[in-house]
């Protein structure tokens, strides 16, 4: 066996895909025309698998911001903070969202996946013990792994579940991280962190929320579910992304605990990445001002996500267990999710096709992510054509 | 195999048995005759996945824990009994 052959195995998925219609992960959009539409293949296509929670993307305040940064402040940083400096720009990014998450510390990553690296690496290490939802993010789970910190996992939401394992480690428990997701990016299903934290203080454990697709999304000054659920100021480390409600690209931590600011010495997906471009500050700067000032942003978004998730619900599709903006729709095999996610998309609706394994309890979907961008008539053609399916 | 391996291999393999029909009916590994020498990976072709959760059941039925790193060179029930017998010596 060679070194490639590895790659077979790929081939043959692709193949598989390719078999039933178009391959779902090589979609091209040749023009985007907004927030919610684009074109494919010269047809004009309704986007509602973006993750486009806030419809930021199109905002003439944030590109006017963005274009300002290019003009004055070039098109990159060309390395990393640690070697090359930080921009004020960074600095004051950070100082934000320390203000809107009313904690002291905030750091700013170039990604939301090395934003998960990046933490889990400095806080953890051997010896140290996670215990991770089962329905966590790859980025969590890699993050997790390159820390060499023990793994394990409990049942997906579930508070039983994940009391039984603070029993088992015993001790190891007040040296524990426990893991979740503020909603979860697949069927939109939020945790129950008010329990989570409730147990990690019995424990003396430590908390990590990942609110990648809650910020924006939740809670009445749009910090995510620890805050609608009355506990940010129990959660030691708020992570998140900047390319979903905020439009853009990057990732950040936020924390009550000093110690953050010793990260950017120790974290290795901080200090050998280039840091986030001038371009990309302003716009997240500009998009995140919005999401603090515009609360009709998110009025939009719940109706939006009620109006498509009732819809789908009167025409008897299975769907994720609560409203929110993520609307996933179940489908009975692999096949069938493949043969219709095409059918949507030659009928001008983009979804995200999401299959196993990656999925939770290895189900196929057809997932749709709403945007306070939509319009009720796109929300109804969506509807629409899913009756058609 | 010793004597302790093989009793835990059995009931793994009770364990199996009974969470593929709960959760994955439709595959063709649930009509299988699951045997304390079964390999998961080459006969029952499970994925990354449904060895990780069959592992959370695995778990609760003995009261341990196991790093999710102990998996990564699991083939067979057996090579499972193994860590389950040393996390009850933990």
């Amino acid at each position: 066996m060679s070194l490639l052959d590895k790659f077979d195995v790929v081939e043959q998925l692709m193949s598989g895909l390719e078999s039933v219609g178009k391959n779902p992960t090589s979609v091209v959009f040749d023009t985007i025309n907004s927030a919610t539409e684009a074109v494919v293949e010269g047809r004009t296509t309704i986007l509602a698998g973006t993750n486009n929670y806030l419809g930021l993307t199109f905002d003439q305040d944030c590109i006017s911001a963005g274009v300002t940064a290019l003009r004055t402040q070039g098109t990159g940083t060309t390395g990393s903070r640690m070697a090359n400096g930080s921009y004020a720009s960074h600095i004051k990014l950070e100082t934000e969202l320390a203000d809107f998450f009313q904690c002291e510390n905030a750091m700013v990553f170039s990604t939301g996946y090395a934003a998960n690296l990046g933490v889990l690496t400095a806080v953890l290490g051997k010896g140290d013990a996670v215990l991770l939802d089962a329905d966590a993010h790859a980025s969590l789970y890699d993050g997790c792994r390159m820390s060499g910190a023990d793994i394990f996992r409990f049942k997906h939401n579930d508070t039983h579940s994940l009391e039984r394992r603070l029993q088992r480690l015993k001790e190891r428990a007040s040296r524990c991280l426990i893991i979740v997701e503020g909603m979860y990016s697949v069927l939109g299903d939020r945790a129950p962190l008010a329990e989570i934290v409730e147990l990690k203080n019995r424990f003396g454990a430590s908390l990590l929320v990942d609110e990648a697709h809650s910020l924006g999304v939740f809670g009445e000054r749009g910090c995510g579910v620890a805050e609608l659920d009355g506990v940010l100021d129990e959660v030691d480390f708020i992570v998140g992304t900047f390319s979903k409600s905020l439009g853009a690209m990057g990732g950040f931590c936020a924390s009550r605990h000093d110690v953050l600011g010793l990260f950017r010495y120790v974290s290795r997906p901080f200090m050998f990445t280039a840091s986030p471009s001038p371009a990309v500050m302003a716009t997240t700067r500009e998009a995140l001002a919005q999401l603090r000032n515009r609360p009709g942003l998110r009025d939009a978004l719940w109706s939006n996500a009620n109006q498509l998730y009732s819809g789908l619900q009167k025409l008897g599709f299975e769907l994720g267990p609560e409203i929110s903006p993520v609307v996933a729709v179940r489908c009975k095999d692999r096949e069938s999710a493949l043969f219709n996610w095409d059918k949507l998309l030659e009928a001008g609706v983009y979804v995200n096709m999401m299959l196993p394994p990656a999925t939770p309890g290895g189900a196929s979907f057809l997932r749709c992510s709403i945007s306070a961008a939509h319009t009720q008539e796109q929300i109804n053609t969506i509807i629409e054509k899913f009756a058609g399916l | 195999m010793n004597n302790s391996t093989h009793a835990v291999g059995d009931k793994l393999a009770e364990i199996l048995t009974d969470y593929l029909k709960d959760n994955w009916v439709d595959s063709p590994s649930s009509k299988l005759t699951i045997t304390a020498t079964t390999n998961m990976v080459t006969e029952l072709q499970l994925d990354s996945f449904q060895v990780m959760e069959f592992m959370l059941e695995v778990e609760d039925h003995y009261d341990i824990a196991i790093d999710l790193e102990s998996l990564s060179n699991i083939q067979s029930i057996t090579d499972l009994a193994g860590i389950v017998i040393a996390a009850h010596q933990d």
